[in-house]
Parts: structure tokens; C-alpha cells; sequence
């Protein structure tokens, strides 16, 4: 049976702050939000060429969670499955100071002002999932099946 | 730990292992002098992680058998000193993972397992598991021929040679070991006599052998390398080979000096699942 699903490809790095944020951004709207129509991609595996997670892209909308304007994993979606339906700087959203921030953070030592930034980009990710329409690309399918089918 | 290490860890989103890696990244990286490597940003600016590597040993961390971390070393060409699997370790201590993104007790239980062995490991250039446990999961399909099935894992790292040899790639090491359809034919293995570690492996070189009551098999190595583990359990119970040979069963672990140039010369699954299913055909008609 065919459902209705949007991928969220997040940069996922460990470069700077920004990665750490758009990690935790998406997992929040997956985990807490419950946006049954997400799925996450890993931009890892994705990379390393994940057949499954590419094939998703190609069919369905996807967006992509960005943690700085090197745009990774925006870069990689339109790489291996071509045109990406939205994406997210997070650098935008949390500020570029922030983003670019080389400090480690690992979740037990996340601040107030970590998780508000958290907070800001998940909202963001459940605006841009909640104002998508099928008519606002092309070539892809809400519905469908990852394996290319229809 | 006692020299800086290059961390490079799969920190994948797709399972709690990939965050378990991550984790456990961050926390060797805490008031020591470790650092690092984002397995996404060095897949586009590969010059400061490249130096990185090129000067401290490098530790591996992927989630799972997928082995995001290692098939990105292996691309960069990078020379992995140690290297920790974790869905391996949690079944080696016997560690359930939740199948969310979360880390709760069991997870961070595990992640300070893992931390205290890397921790306490001499600070030698070695593999925290020098007998890895071999069990892999993997999936295989089977072929029947009267009363015997072989199997055959259906694994895109895995490559076989037409002397029913299999490779099994991680990283830039490979597992290397005989197929169900020799152990089937030499019957209950008695011995196994492995080659020297430290030894230069030419492709199709022997690396081993095996010896059963009804005859001597030796090993016909698919990838070229050095020889940088042995199985020493088979030592004591070669009938590993026979009850699990492509896990458990596992004979010699080699560090690959050519494995792009190895492979042409090597067969994925369905190839070698056809060459072996004429074998048994014509072998018992």
C-alpha cells in the first residue's frame, strides 16, 4: 500500500554547532512531533551509497536540514536524486556565529539557548512539511513506493 | 588512549548504533587531544581531514554492519588503526539497543563499555576485537541438491573466487574463508593450519589450509594483502568451518593492498551462486 511521506535529509556533521542542531532538529520533529508523514534519511549512509535512501529521494519530495551554507547534504540530494523539494540553512535560522561554532557539544550538555535553537529549526522543518503541496514540484510523489514503483 | 587519535565515526541517523558513534566521538574527544572527522563535511572538503588522517592513527566507530565509516575510509584511502562496531559490541556483551534515536540506559550502559575498552586498550595499533565474534547477520539464500543445502550469503561485500574462497570487505581489511559447499564436501574438518601473520598475500595466493579425513583443502586467497589476523579458534575447533563458515568459520583477516584491482578479478553473489550450483550438479549428478 502506498503512503504518504516526505524525507528529511539532515546534514548530520560533527564539523560545527550547526550540525549538532539540524541533527537534533530532525529527530525532534520525527520523535516528538510525530510527523507521521517524515522519514529521515542518513546522509551518511546516503553518501556512502545507500541505494534505499537515494531511491527515496528520487521519488519522493524530500528536504533537506542544512547546519551551515557548505549545504552538504542539500549538495549531495541533488547530486545522487536530482532536484530537492525544499531545504533549510540552519546557519540562517540559529545564526551564523552559532552555526560555525567549533565547540563539541554533546546532549548532556545542551544550554537553554541550544535547545531553543533546536525548537526553531524543527518548526521551520514542520512549516516547510506542512506547506508543501503536490503541486509545488515536479517529478516527485507524495505517494509511492521507495523502490521507484508508484 | 595515550596518543591522539583521528576519530572518524559513521554518526549515521538511521539506527541509535549511528548515535551510539557519535556519542561515543564526542566523549573520546573530552579534554583530550582526539579529534574528530565529520564523515559528511570530509566527504566535500576532504584536505583537513585527509592531513588529519595522515598524521594520527585513525579509530573507526561505525554503527552497523553497514559500515558507513569504513567504506568512507576505505574510499579516502585512509589506514584504519582501530576500528569498533557497534551493534557487534552490543552483541558481544549482550546489549539490547533500542530501535529509536534515543539514549537511555541500555545505550549509555554500552557507549561506557566500549569507552572503558578503548581506554584500556594498550596504546598499540591493533583491532579492539583481535577474535572478532564473526557473527554478522548475514542473509543467504540456499540451494537443495538431495538431502543437502548450501548456503550462500547474499552480501554485496562479499566476493568469491571460483575455488570457493570468500572475501568478505571492511574497510580495507577482508575476512577471508571457504564457502558451504567445500566444508559440505570435505566433511567433518579436522584441522586448520594458518599462514603467518605478518605474511604478503598475493591474490589467489594459498592462505592456509584445511584437512578433513577425506582430504587437504588449501585456501586460495581472493585479495591480495598482508596478513593481519588468524581465526585462533578454529585452531582448537576447525568444526566452526563446517557448522558456520562464513561467520563464525572465518579463517584469516588480511590488510588489502589492492582490493580495486583484486576485485576484477573476483564474483558477487549470483555468479558465484550459479557456478556452485553446476558444481553440485555436476558433482552428484
Amino acid at each position: 500500500m502506498s503512503e504518504l511521506k516526505v524525507g528529511v535529509l539532515s546534514c548530520s556533521g560533527e564539523e560545527c554547532l550547526g550540525g549538532t542542531i539540524s541533527r537534533l532538529a530532525t529527530r525532534q520533529v520525527l520523535e516528538e512531533l510525530k510527523m507521521v508523514t517524515t522519514v529521515t534519511l542518513c546522509l551518511p549512509l546516503y553518501l556512502a551509497g545507500g541505494q534505499e535512501e537515494r531511491n527515496f529521494a528520487k521519488v519522493f519530495p524530500t528536504i533537506s536540514v542544512d547546519g551551515c551554507d557548505k549545504l552538504c547534504a542539500k549538495r549531495s540530494t541533488e547530486k545522487y536524486s536530482g532536484k530537492i523539494t525544499g531545504f533549510i540553512d540552519v546557519s540562517k535560522i540559529i545564526g551564523k556565529e552559532n552555526a560555525l561554532n567549533t565547540k563539541i557539544v554533546r546532549n548532556k550538555d545542551l544550554t537553554d539557548e541550544h535547545l531553543q535553537m533546536v525548537d526553531d529549526v524543527a518548526s521551520e522543518i514542520v512549516k516547510m512539511i506542512s506547506q508543501m503541496s503536490p503541486d509545488s514540484y515536479e517529478g516527485k510523489s507524495f505517494r509511492g513506493c521507495s523502490c521507484g514503483s508508484e | 588512549m595515550l596518543e591522539k587519535y583521528a576519530i572518524l565515526p559513521c554518526n549515521g541517523l538511521d539506527k541509535c548504533a549511528g548515535v551510539i558513534s557519535g556519542e561515543i566521538a564526542k566523549k573520546l574527544c573530552e579534554g583530550k587531544k582526539n579529534e574528530i572527522i565529520c564523515p559528511v563535511f570530509y566527504r566535500v572538503a576532504e584536505t583537513k581531514y585527509n592531513k588529519m588522517a595522515g598524521e594520527h592513527p585513525v579509530l573507526v566507530i561505525d554503527g552497523c554492519q553497514t559500515r558507513c565509516a569504513s567504506k568512507l575510509a576505505a574510499e579516502k584511502n585512509i589506514k584504519i588503526s582501530r576500528k569498533v562496531t557497534i551493534t557487534e559490541e552490543a552483541k558481544a556483551h549482550n546489549v539490547k539497543i533500542n530501535n529509536n534515536l534515543r539514549l537511555l540506559e541500555n545505550e549509555n550502559a554500552l557507549i561506557e563499555i566500549i569507552l572503558t575498552a578503548l581506554n584500556k586498550t594498550e596504546d598499540k595499533l591493533t583491532i579492539i576485537h583481535a577474535e572478532p565474534s564473526g557473527i554478522y547477520d548475514f542473509e543467504y539464500d540456499t540451494y537443495q541438491h538431495g538431502k543437502f543445502i548450501f548456503r550462500v550469503p547474499r552480501n554485496p561485500e562479499i566476493y568469491y573466487n571460483e575455488n570457493d574462497c570468500w572475501a568478505y570487505i571492511i574497510g580495507n581489511h577482508a575476512r577471508v574463508g571457504v564457502t558451504d559447499y567445500v566444508q559440505q564436501n570435505l566433511s567433518d574438518i579436522l584441522y586448520f593450519t594458518p599462514p603467518d601473520i605478518g605474511g604478503i598475500i598475493d591474490q589467489f595466493g594459498d592462505v592456509g589450509e584445511i584437512e578433513s579425513s577425506k582430504s587437504v583443502f588449501e585456501l586460495i586467497s581472493p585479495v591480495s594483502g598482508k596478513v593481519i589476523s588468524i581465526n585462533e579458534t578454529l585452531v582448537q575447533k576447525p568444526e566452526l568451518i563446517n557448522e558456520n563458515p562464513y561467520e563464525l568459520g572465518w579463517m584469516v583477516e588480511i590488510e588489502l593492498t589492492d582490493i580495486e584491482g583484486d576485485k576484477e578479478l573476483l564474483i558477487g553473489f549470483d555468479k558465484y551462486f550459479e557456478i556452485m550450483k553446476k558444481k553440485v550438479e555436476d558433482l552428484n549428478g
